[in-house]
């Protein structure tokens, strides 16, 4: 592509949000986060990676399940759930085991969430498979521009799932959703259906008995830009919200296609920017009156969190409120 | 980028590395690692050939990087930066590998070591790709001393750094400076009194222009590293006005209150307000609020009514004192071992079973007995037994020897036949006695007429067996040399009790951020090449703080001491390590929990154009990373652990 240095040593090249925002804007329709992955690309192999928040130690974690030899202990947040050796439906865990101990202090478990994935699906009457030696999709990988490993983690996942004769394969986080529907065919054969919880979820509502108690709150649904501008679901997930009784959903000044990022990608870049883009999206949130933002992605919670928690944030505007995964408010709703 | 170049060096250390570790393999290996353009093993790298071999490679092969596999960095680091440097090399371009104490010396199968070794050396060989040439700077220090503990340790480096006109703040906790040397009677093996030898040091001490005695005080808190500490000390209120005070003893007269002297050991008595010892510095009465009745009661008030002076002050406040200083030398001391834990030896329980310091006590003319040595019911014994090594050398308390009780043990007894009839018997393991002098005082001691019965004493006794056991105690021990149970009555037993690390020690290491050894004294740098110095830079230690030593040891140590401190002073400057926290400002969301985290408040949440950003102050930041840990953005790093020098070490560790 004839890139001259500037370009590829800018340390702004790993400050774009890969949002969509602007794509969704565009008049001739340019896919420029698809632009800036192969830049990125071009750029790894100069040795150039970006300003990784912490310490890396993420990234780190995502390369070493690359290695053939890994021998992970995962699944021990399985203890009293329901899945199955055999079963047509694998659910995806992704990173969240890897996440727990690092966000314990600002109080985020991506753990709970893949709980609360398999409750709800055990409520909709599915044991999935869970494997016990999945490896990272390679999201966080293909974005900062490490092609080659990316792709040894497409190749291992996809053997892995060949082998376990799943047909379909469930996320609850976005990214692994987007990874595996967009990104994965360009290099490995998966040979199966994927599918957000929320999709399946939304099918799901009213059938197999599925009964919600009433929970009284007003909520507000922050769009996950992997799962709405990446790949267009914005229904889904507010057909479930507003199916449980006592809910009022309110939007706010932006969303839906026009809904702002929670302002870090890929643990990249994470600046004042950043946080600023977390503070507005918050005071947006609490201008709806809701008690609660719903997000449907842990990295989302994750952002939205650890801007509240921020000593400084004392000092700036009141942005404290309350984050729910939906597929806790789900779990929630559906405990008797 | 410039090209990356680095060399590696395999050191066999004799036997030690290449005993273990195929030394020729793990450099043939080294050498296939990308950018390593030499790999070499050498048999001694520290030595001046092994150096000049990394040296030569620097200007002939135009290396860049640098990874030497041997020792620890705690060993040669210095070592080969500085070879490194004096071939133009930035120092931090420099990696070690300890392929030693990390892996030859602790593993035996050579095949798993070698290979280990070749793991170790592919990280360094990946993290010194990372590193990043720093500059190192200097900053003026401050010429300040302060000496923590006012024993002979104390008083000797105070005053070799006040002789050289350099400001010392001696601090210590008690009323009175003096420590364990003030309660002895005579000082083997010349027998000098001890009191004449240390009191004028002690008057040196209080009149010197150049030292600021802080008695009855405690170091409450230390900031800042060597060159620059901050030092908060509390000084303890007195109740009575140091200024004011002639010392004249009156009001202890008339306190209608009598205690325990400490300094007796309990073998006398002073007043709740007291001047501890005659030749006390400061020579100033004390209240002992805990014990006064005014402070208990409200009631009383007598010293204040007969004090000419009017220095009583029962208004009086805690102070505290905030000192800056460039260097510390601390010199706490010991305690003595409570013989009460060995309840088989009867102290506590028989009258006449006394400890060391006791029978110091006792010998003192001007000590409670006027010098005489007594039983509790005032007669003089016909019998003395001496009991070695109580708690020393022995599993179940401190495995070390004391070193000093054997050679006050030959003073008592001499002291004993010097002033009384008595049989004396010395019931002792081995008899030690290494120092100038020791030998011939034991001898001497020999020749008094002094037995000496080998053998560990098993118990003591008041049940009499036979007719000559009657009223006295029976010793039992066993006769290594006899090779039997031996029964020996006396009247009179001193236990010579261990000396052990202070209590409260810990909490002291913790504030100067020192370690202590096993064993619960103060460890010093290195045993054998940096016995007064220790893990941070500029706080020394000397006398019986770092372990059991006589009276000539402790004060050799404390000049040694005080000579580091005072070469520091002449050097005028001190070099600021580089290797402190960084912030990337772009990434810095000032969060502030690097703020929150550091414990020398060197990470400032400050605004800076507008923008709230974090800033390091390089001067008080110890290199720790543990803001760099906490911040959640990646902003805050560590120069020279980087976190591309970290996780490339881990990657290259798993093979990524
Ligand atoms: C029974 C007996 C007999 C001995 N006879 C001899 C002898 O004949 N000849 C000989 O050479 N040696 C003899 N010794 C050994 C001698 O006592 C020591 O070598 C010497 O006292 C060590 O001095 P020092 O200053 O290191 O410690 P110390 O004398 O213990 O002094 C330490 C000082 O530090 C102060 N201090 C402690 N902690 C703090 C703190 N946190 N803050 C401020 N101040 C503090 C203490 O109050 C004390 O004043 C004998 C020891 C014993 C037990
Ligand atoms: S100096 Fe003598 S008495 Fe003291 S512990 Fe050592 S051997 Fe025992």
């Amino acid at each position: 592509m004839g890139f001259g240095d500037e370009l590829i040593h800018d340390r702004e090249l790993f400050s774009c949000l890969s949002c969509y925002a602007c794509s969704n804007l565009c008049p001739s329709d340019v896919d420029y986060p698809v632009f800036t992955q192969k830049v990125r690309n071009l750029a790894s192999g100069e040795g150039e990676h970006g300003d990784c928040a912490h310490s890396g130690t993420l990234l780190s974690i995502m390369r070493l399940t690359s290695r053939s030899d890994i021998k992970q202990k995962r699944l021990d947040w399985l203890d009293g759930l329901h899945t199955s050796e055999k079963s047509e439906v694998l659910y995806f865990a992704g990173c969240a085991p890897y996440f727990e101990p690092v966000f314990e202090d600002i109080e985020v478990s991506p753990v709970n969430i893949a709980r609360n994935s398999i409750k709800v699906l055990n409520a909709l009457g599915i044991e999935p498979m869970v494997l016990p030696n999945e490896r990272c999709c390679g999201h966080d990988l293909l974005w900062t521009g490490d092609v080659e490993t990316f792709k040894k983690l497409a190749q291992f996942n996809a053997q892995m799932i060949k082998e376990s004769g799943a047909k379909k394969i469930v996320f609850s986080c976005p990214e692994g959703y987007r990874t595996f529907k967009l990104d994965y065919p360009n290099y490995v054969d998966l040979g199966c259906d994927v599918q957000h919880v929320s999709e399946l979820l939304a099918e799901k509502i009213g059938q197999n008995g599925v009964k919600f108690k009433e929970i009284k709150k007003k909520v507000t649904y922050q769009d996950p830009c992997r799962l709405g501008r990446h790949l267009g679901i914005y229904e889904p997930p507010r057909e479930i919200i507003k199916a449980i009784p006592g809910i009022e959903l309110v939007e706010m000044e932006h969303s839906g296609d026009e809904s702002i990022c929670c302002g870090t990608s890929v643990w990249t870049n994470c600046s004042s920017y950043s946080k600023q883009i977390r503070e507005e999206r918050l005071l947006e949130a609490r201008a709806t009156g809701a008690d609660m933002l719903i997000t449907a992605c842990p990295k989302c919670q994750i952002h939205f969190k650890c801007a509240m928690v921020d000593k400084g944030a004392e000092k700036g505007p009141d942005i404290k409120m309350e984050v729910m995964d939906l597929v806790n408010l789900v779990a929630n709703a559906m405990e008797t | 980028m410039e090209e990356i170049k680095t060399g590696v060096y395999i050191c066999h250390c004799g036997l030690n590395i290449a005993g273990t570790v195929n030394v020729e393999e793990v450099a043939r290996y080294a050498g296939t690692l990308p950018n390593v353009v030499v790999a070499r093993d050498y048999r001694y790298m520290c030595s001046d050939p092994g150096q000049a071999l990394i040296k030569d490679d620097i200007k002939n092969l135009g290396l860049n990087r640098v990874v030497v596999a041997s020792c620890s960095p705690r060993m040669h680091e210095p070592t080969f930066r500085r070879a490194c440097q004096d071939a133009g090399l930035n120092p931090y371009l420099f990696e070690h590998a300890n392929i030693r104490e990390h892996c030859s010396w602790v593993h035996d199968d050579r095949q798993i070591a070698t290979e280990k070794a070749k793991d170790l050396v592919r990280a360094a060989v990946r993290r010194v790709f990372y590193n990043e040439p720093l500059e190192i700077k200097e900053r003026p220090l401050n010429p300040n001393v302060l000496v923590v503990g006012g024993g002979i340790a104390g008083i000797q480096a105070a005053l070799d750094i006040a002789n050289g006109e350099h400001r010392v703040y001696l601090v210590e906790k008690e009323p009175a400076i003096g420590g364990h040397m003030a309660q002895l009677d005579r000082t083997f093996p010349t027998l000098d009194c001890s009191e004449c030898i240390l009191t004028p040091k002690m008057t040196e001490v209080g009149q010197h222009p150049f030292i600021t005695l802080l008695a009855y005080s405690e170091v409450e808190e230390v900031a800042g590293s060597v060159g620059n500490f901050k030092v908060r000390v509390k000084k303890k209120a007195r109740y009575v006005d140091e200024e004011k005070c002639t010392g004249c003893g009156v009001c202890e007269e008339k306190c209608p209150w009598k205690v325990d002297s400490e300094y007796e050991v309990g073998m006398g008595k002073r007043g709740v307000v007291y001047v501890p010892f005659a030749q006390a510095i400061p020579h100033v009465a004390t209240i002992d609020k805990e014990r006064c009745v005014y402070f208990l009661k409200g009631k009383c008030r007598a010293c204040e009514k007969f004090c000419d002076a009017k220095a009583i002050d029962f208004e009086q406040k805690d102070e505290i004192v905030e000192l800056e200083v460039g260097s510390i030398i601390l010199t706490t001391g010991y305690d003595v071992f409570d013989s009460r834990r060995i309840p088989q030896y009867g102290y506590g329980r028989y009258d006449n079973v006394l400890t060391g310091l006791e029978f110091e006590r006792m010998t003192c003319a001007a000590g409670p007995t006027g010098g005489k040595v007594l039983l509790k019911d005032g007669r003089q014994p016909e019998s003395v037994a001496i009991i070695h090594c109580v708690g020393s050398r022995d599993e179940n308390y401190h495995e070390y020897c004391s070193r000093v009780c054997c050679m006050y043990a030959l003073k008592y007894a001499h002291l004993i036949k010097e002033n009384t009839q008595a049989e004396v018997y010395q019931m002792y393991i081995d008899m030690r006695c290494f120092g100038e002098g020791f030998e011939e005082f034991y001898r001497r001691v020999c020749d008094e007429g002094v037995n000496f019965i080998r053998g560990k004493v098993a118990k003591v006794t008041d049940v009499a067996l036979t007719e000559g056991e009657q009223g006295k105690l029976a010793v039992i021990a066993e006769d290594t040399l006899l090779g039997g149970i031996i029964r020996v009555p006396v009247d009179m037993v001193i236990l010579c009790p261990a000396l052990e690390a202070r209590f409260g020690a810990e909490d002291v290491a913790k504030l100067f951020t020192i370690n202590r050894r096993a064993d619960g004294f103060f460890m010093e740098r290195h045993v054998k090449l940096d016995p007064v110095a220790t893990a941070t830079e500029g706080v020394y230690i000397a006398g019986c703080c770092e372990g059991p030593k006589d009276i000539p040891d402790t004060v050799a140590q404390a000049s040694a001491a005080a000579a580091k401190a005072l070469s520091v002073i002449s050097r005028g400057r001190v070099v600021i390590e580089p290797t402190t926290a960084q912030v990337n400002e772009v990434l810095c969301q000032a969060c502030g929990r690097c703020e929150e985290i550091c414990d020398f408040h060197a990470p400032k949440v400050i605004s800076k154009d507008g923008l709230r950003v974090s800033s390091v102050d390089a001067a008080l930041c110890k290199g720790c990373g543990a803001c760099a840990v906490v911040c959640p953005t990646g902003a805050m790093s560590v120069r020279h652990s980087t976190r591309e020098q970290i996780n490339g070490m881990v990657e290259a560790l798993l093979e990524v």
